[in-house]
């Protein structure tokens, strides 16, 4: 197995990333006002959180460049690392993809109105991964967010935007 | 204390018609609404305290506490079967019930969760009967100082429960902590990461968070794993003969049981505390005492009955500074204070005297609302667990639109259901990259308690926080504190050993 396929060398690639995140994390805090007489600064706690998440990351970075240094690539007991090769990993692609339909389905949600939103999103995810019954598809997709809308709005009284759908609630209060 | 009024108030409670119908018709109401994602015991009780109006007091208590006892186990039934808790107080159930799922023991899980949030709850229910005054008293001397300590010491648990990686459980935790610190500073208003986005002003809220990392992260995993054909499809063709568990399992869980209850109890007495810290310090308390901290997170009975004692202990431990002090511990008994207020009654220490048979007809029916969601359980269990049997494919894409529901219905905000999103992205990167997500969840619940008292305290000591080591509590706290995280690196260094001597087994085997 090649070095830059193990969990050492993932650990190595995750210790740099996060460092550049603590890093900007830190320069953050900087900006923060400053009160005068304060015992704590509003910027203490997060400067404090971001040392210790910078400390620990670095012992991570280290433990990943000695068992790299240390690793024999024949040998057996060398823990590979998750795939995340957008390229030639199909899960990751579909991972991926569901990522984007979240995404969508947030910039969606006032529009569409959930129960829409949430029936597209379903639909597409179910034949995404494999689902091919169509019917099974269409009424699962549409009954669940429906009923799931008629739940919290009926019993729950909790106000969920319908969107373009919005005229149910009127039928569903006239009912 | 008074045994005649005591037994004559239960008599009241348990044979009153409408105070059984409120009881029952509240666990079972608590135990679905726990059971979605994002719906705690407190929204629970929030909505459907307006039912509670025009009843007598009693009935109506029993009605709020039987949706706090069955949402508390309610939230356990969604980490369970999809990885994702339906409350806070639930986040620790599934470090070892959602394992115990996908072993295909989903029923025995559910059993035990409901078993033991029974016992635990009994346990809260005595403690509260008996020792109510004198556990109120220890838990009012608790100041700044020994919040904060009590803070550090749930924190001490995330070494426990880090996994492999102590430097990825810290790493996860302060991140946690990091993101606490989102929005405007609690003591001076100052701006924190909030970018100039104004939702971010009231910090980033807890429930999306927990959907996200936990409910999101799992289904972006699934759709990952069902197109590289790895998903294993549970069935539900485990027999569920009893709904409770066995003699056996009882006799393997009954220490978890006792020392979760006995947690949850006392922390839920402490205002500000509750479930959702109580379990993780429980489940880290049980590991670290273990004779067999390896298996802790693989799917064992002692995981689920830890943390479910403890977090229905609460509910026992919660009612505590209620009625002998007149202070909510949590937020459901602040609700259950509104209550008492409107029906004109004023809890605190003279309900001990001029109401006293008020009193213990509400420690009645707390047993009464454990008892009701134990029946409403054993109904449900093997309903339940066939939920894990529904095709992958259909399952996931259900739990993502009732999750993100979930994440909108705390604030109706569509930008709490994009924070769920953001962090469902984090999760599954975090999980790609085997960094444990519990940690974050335990700081999430802990970070606010932890600043926020240490900035009083500093406030009040003038910057001195040598002055904490005039609190004999807050340094015991802080003791354990040390002792728990030195004997979890003992433990894990222990566990470590073994899994490596087990794969060079494993590696030599083949070879032979």
């Amino acid at each position: 197995m090649k070095k830059t396929q193990t969990k050492a060398f993932a650990n190595l690639v995750a210790s740099v990333i996060l460092l550049v995140f603590e890093i900007w994390a830190y320069v953050q805090t900087l900006g923060f006002k400053v009160v005068k007489k304060a015992a704590v600064q509003p910027a203490t706690f997060p400067q404090v959180m971001c040392i210790g998440m910078m400390v620990f990351t670095i012992i991570l970075l280290v433990q990943s460049l000695i068992s790299l240094k240390k690793m024999d690539p024949d040998d057996p007991n060398i823990q590979p690392a998750a795939s995340i090769n957008v390229l030639k990993n199909k899960g990751v692609q579909a991972g991926l993809f569901v990522i984007v339909l979240c995404v969508l389905y947030v910039a969606l949600f006032k529009t569409l109105g959930y129960v829409l939103a949430s029936a597209i999103v379903a639909a597409i995810i179910m034949w995404l991964i494999g689902k091919r019954d169509v019917r099974q598809i269409l009424l699962v997709s549409v009954l669940v967010p429906l009923a799931m809308w008629l739940v919290f709005y009926k019993l729950l009284t909790v106000n969920i935007p319908m969107g373009i759908l919005e005229p149910l609630k009127d039928l569903i209060d006239m009912i | 204390m008074n045994w005649s009024l005591l037994f004559q108030s239960y008599g009241s409670v348990f044979l009153d018609p409408q105070v059984l119908l409120m009881t029952l018709l509240g666990a079972a109401g608590g135990v679905l609404l726990g059971a979605i994602p994002g719906m705690t015991a407190t929204m629970g009780v929030a909505l459907l305290i307006p039912f509670s109006f025009g009843m007598d007091l009693i009935p109506s208590i029993g009605l709020l506490l039987g949706i706090y006892c069955g949402g508390m186990y309610g939230g356990s039934i969604s980490a369970i079967l999809i990885h994702a808790p339906g409350t806070p107080a639930a986040a620790a159930t599934l470090l070892d019930g959602y394992p115990m799922c996908q072993k295909g023991q989903a029923g025995k899980a559910l059993s035990i969760a409901m078993f033991s949030s029974f016992c635990g709850g009994i346990i809260g229910a005595l403690v509260m009967t008996f020792l109510s005054p004198l556990v109120a008293n220890v838990a009012m001397k608790f100041t700044s100082a020994e919040m904060l300590m009590l803070a550090v010491f749930g924190l001490s648990v995330i070494v426990a429960i880090s996994g492999q990686s102590i430097a990825k459980g810290l790493i996860s935790a302060f991140f946690g902590m990091l993101l606490c610190t989102v929005g405007l500073d609690p003591t001076y208003s100052a701006k924190r990461f909030t970018f100039g986005v104004k939702p971010l002003y009231s910090g980033l809220q807890f429930i999306p968070v927990l959907i996200g990392l936990f409910a999101v992260s799992e289904i972006i995993a699934g759709a990952e794993r069902i197109i590289n054909g790895e998903e294993k499809q549970e069935s539900s063709n485990e027999k569920i003969k009893e709904v409770l568990p066995d003699l056996k399992t009882i006799s393997q869980i009954w220490p978890q049981i006792i020392s979760g209850g006995l947690i949850g109890t006392f922390i839920g007495a402490i205002p500000g505390a509750g479930g959702d810290i109580a379990v993780f310090v429980s489940y880290g308390f049980n590991k670290s005492f273990s004779k067999h901290p390896e298996k802790w997170g693989t799917g064992i009975p002692q995981g689920v009955a830890s943390t479910e004692s403890a977090n229905n202990g609460c509910s026992g431990g919660a009612m505590i500074p209620l009625l002998s002090l007149g202070v909510p511990g949590d937020a459901v008994t602040a609700i259950i204070l509104g209550a008492f207020i409107m029906k004109g009654i004023q809890p605190g220490p003279t309900m001990y005297v001029d109401k006293l048979d008020t009193v213990y007809c509400v420690f009645a029916a707390l047993m009464l609302a454990n008892l009701a969601m134990l029946i409403v359980g054993c109904c449900g269990v093997r309903f339940f667990a066939k939920i894990v049997s529904v095709e992958k494919k259909i399952l996931y894409p259900i739990i993502l639109v009732i999750s993100l529901l979930g994440a909108f219905s705390i604030n109706k905000n569509v930008f709490d259901v994009g924070v769920c999103v953001v962090f469902g992205i984090v999760g599954w990167l975090m999980n790609k990259f085997e960094f444990p997500l519990s940690p974050i969840l335990l700081a999430l619940i802990l970070g606010p308690m932890c600043e926020q008292n240490f900035v009083r305290f500093m406030d009040l000591n003038n910057g001195n926080f040598g002055a904490i080591l005039g609190r004999p509590i807050a340094i015991g706290f802080f003791v354990v504190a040390v002792a728990v995280v030195l004997f979890s690196i003992w433990n894990q260094q222990k566990i470590n050993k073994r899994e490596a001597e087990a794969r060079k087994a494993a590696a030599q085997k083949p070879a032979e």
